[in-house]
């Protein structure tokens, strides 16, 4: 039997993570989760997941920007693919556009919340696709 | 009509003086007639004569000695001297002694009249003469006046002023443009615009307002940007002055303005947007999302599972109802500032009420409550409602973050001039470094102990907002583990 495709989940939001850890367990990954950006960088040394999903507005002072740069700056961790949450879109005037940050690698995607289990599902498995292949 | 000239004719031989007056009515003049000068002076000095024909050798007062004062009186009098000694030294002599002209005894009417026209033309142009300078000092004055006022004006402005000509050079500014473009030395009129200011935003917005695309506007407004260490933002507009006949462009003005706080406040606006959005697009996916995993089976097939689920989805609804009542609060406060309903109260039922309704939330937990309000306090001028607040916030916040077993104590005490209420309780309590966030809007600690606790991140703002509307201040202190104790200080407006 392979081993469990693992998936870091990170976000402030207690229910978001106890849905989608339920979810995703049932459709086969392992879970670890994350509640705090600063929280982050020992669990993906702890658990050295194959995916990391990470909320992008997670506190005034925490942001999921703060999080991807240090990973993406990290030799070792900067090829995890990273799928980025956000539930603020530029309707309000903020812009959190992955074109803005040199940081993010063709191999990451970026999606908006709210986010189906199905869709989330979907969304980890492409981009586990495209990171097989490349 | 114009106005008849009038003459005085002064003379101590009754024929001449009466001659004299025969033939200057019969040309149309006023004529009054004195014996001797101190009868004639007295004359000048009651009424206005436009010409003086005045006899030399008189008793009483002389011609030349009369002229002399009448000039006092009125300068640009004409005086014409009637003379029997005809000598070229006499008319010298009443020449110098300010008369226009002479007319030699005998004369005719002819010779009289001859001379009392040129004098009458001469006298007509000195009066125009003078109402002409005095029209021009008067003109200056007002131009003078005007200048300064205009100086005054612009120099006062809170916006700065630039006025460029059409050699794009720079011929006046105001203390403001100095000011907001950080020119550190007063610049000279004349200079070339691109010396004097450095800014390429600014002459970008003046290049392009002289261009001829822009023709077609009156003005042009652009935003620029300072670059550090001013780091402001202005608002130009530069309007073309144009000459309305020949259309030829005579200069332009740039107005200045600073916008910068302006743009932090709608920076912040939008920030505030941003995170209401979040804030409320947390609990309806997390609800949504419990919803889908429920119908779709997608959580496995666990029913105990599925009742947590759906207990969770319950409080998320609940606290985002919470969150609503908490934006109508916010916002109310915000725009309440100034019809805030006031009256003189004592708050020590408010805050035992208080404690009694919210006691319930802490039975799950054992907590016991220490109140300790006397039963009369100093009054102090408050809102009721928002006093009900207030209090409610803290005291739900010191249940809310409690431990089992915990405590929850309320006191209140005058203390000088003001009332001071301790919110107290034996909870998790706060970490230092998150103690100077705890007020601002949505923000929430983070940590373990809290993640099931559902909270809008607006009560502590809401707190905050309404101790500072009624002038008083509200301090903090905690320790992690132990507890967390609020004191709010307002001040006492009447004792009993």
């Amino acid at each position: 039997m392979s081993k469990k495709t693992k998936i870091l989940l990170v976000d402030n939001d207690v229910d978001f993570i106890d849905l989608n850890k339920t979810v995703l367990e049932n459709s086969g990954f392992e879970v670890a989760v994350a509640y705090a950006g600063r929280e982050v960088m020992d669990k993906v040394k702890f658990e050295k997941p194959d995916l990391i999903v990470l909320d992008l507005m997670m506190e005034k002072h925490d942001t999921g920007f703060g999080v991807a740069r240090a990973l993406k700056a990290d030799p070792v961790y900067k090829d995890i693919p990273i799928l980025m949450l956000t539930a603020v879109g530029s309707e309000t005037g903020m812009d959190f556009s992955q074109e803005l940050d040199g940081y993010w690698m063709k191999t990451d995607d970026y999606a908006n919340k709210p986010l189906s289990p199905e869709e989330l599902i979907k969304r980890i498995n492409e981009l586990l696709e495209r990171n097989k292949k490349a | 009509m114009e106005e008849p000239i009038c003459i005085l004719v002064v003379d101590d031989e009754k024929g001449i003086r009466e001659g004299c007056r025969r033939i200057l009515v019969a040309e149309g003049h006023k004529v009054d007639v004195a014996e001797n000068g101190k009868v004639g002076l007295e004359m000048v000095k009651n009424q206005h004569y436009d010409l003086l024909v005045v006899d030399l050798m008189m008793p009483v007062m002389g011609g030349i000695d009369m002229m002399g004062h009448v000039k006092e009186i009125d300068p640009d009098i004409i005086m014409i001297v009637i003379t029997g000694f005809a000598t070229i030294e006499t008319a010298v002599d009443a020449i110098k002694h300010g008369a226009y002209d002479y007319v030699p005894k005998p004369f005719t009417p002819d010779n009289l009249i001859a001379v009392i026209n040129r004098g009458i033309e001469t006298r007509r142009l000195r009066l125009q003469t003078r109402r002409l300078m005095e029209e021009r000092d008067q003109k200056l004055l007002e131009i003078a006046n005007e200048k300064s006022k205009m100086h005054a004006i612009i120099n006062s402005m809170a916006d700065g002023i630039l006025v460029i000509n059409r050699e794009n050079q720079l011929v006046l500014w105001n203390p403001a443009a100095i000011r907001m473009l950080n020119l550190h030395e007063q610049p000279e009129s004349g200079r070339d615009l691109p010396e004097v200011i450095k800014n390429d935003g600014l002459l970008r917005v003046i290049k392009k307002a002289c261009s001829p695309e822009a023709i077609n506007y009156t003005s042009i407004t652009e935003e620029i940007e300072l670059p550090p260490p001013e780091s402001k933002t202005l608002m130009v507009n530069v309007s073309v002055i144009r000459d309305d006949e020949s259309g030829q462009d005579l200069g332009l003005v740039a107005t200045l303005r600073d916008i910068t706080s302006l743009k932090e406040l709608d920076k912040l606006k939008s920030q505030f947007v941003a995170m209401v959005t979040h804030e409320l697009r947390a609990p309806v996916s997390a609800i949504e999302g419990y919803l889908t995993a429920f119908l779709t089976g997608a959580a496995g097939n666990d029913p105990q599972m599925y009742k947590q689920m759906m207990e969770r989805a319950r409080q998320r609804a609940r606290a985002l109802l919470e969150l609503i009542n908490d934006l109508l609060q916010f916002s109310k406060l915000e725009s309440k500032s100034a019809v805030r309903k006031k009256e003189l109260l004592d708050i020590s039922g408010i805050i035992i009420n208080t404690v009694e309704l919210l006691k319930g939330q802490g039975e799950s937990k054992d907590l016991k409550f220490e109140i300790d309000v006397p039963e009369s306090l100093p009054l102090i001028e408050a809102d009721k409602t928002e006093m009900e607040q207030l209090f409610t916030n803290l005291v739900s916040n010191a249940i809310k973050y409690n431990v089992k077993n915990g405590k929850v104590m309320v006191s209140a005490k005058p203390n000088k001039h003001f009332l001071d209420i301790k919110v107290a309780d034996t909870g998790i309590g706060i970490e230092a470094d998150c103690l100077p966030c705890i007020f601002d809007e949505f923000y929430r600690v983070s940590c373990p102990e809290t993640r099931y606790t559902t909270g809008t991140g607006l009560g502590l703002s809401i707190v905050k907002k309404i101790v500072e509307s009624h002038f008083g201040r509200i301090d903090v202190e905690s320790t992690p583990g132990k507890g967390t104790t609020f004191t709010v200080r307002l001040p006492i407006k009447q004792r009993k």
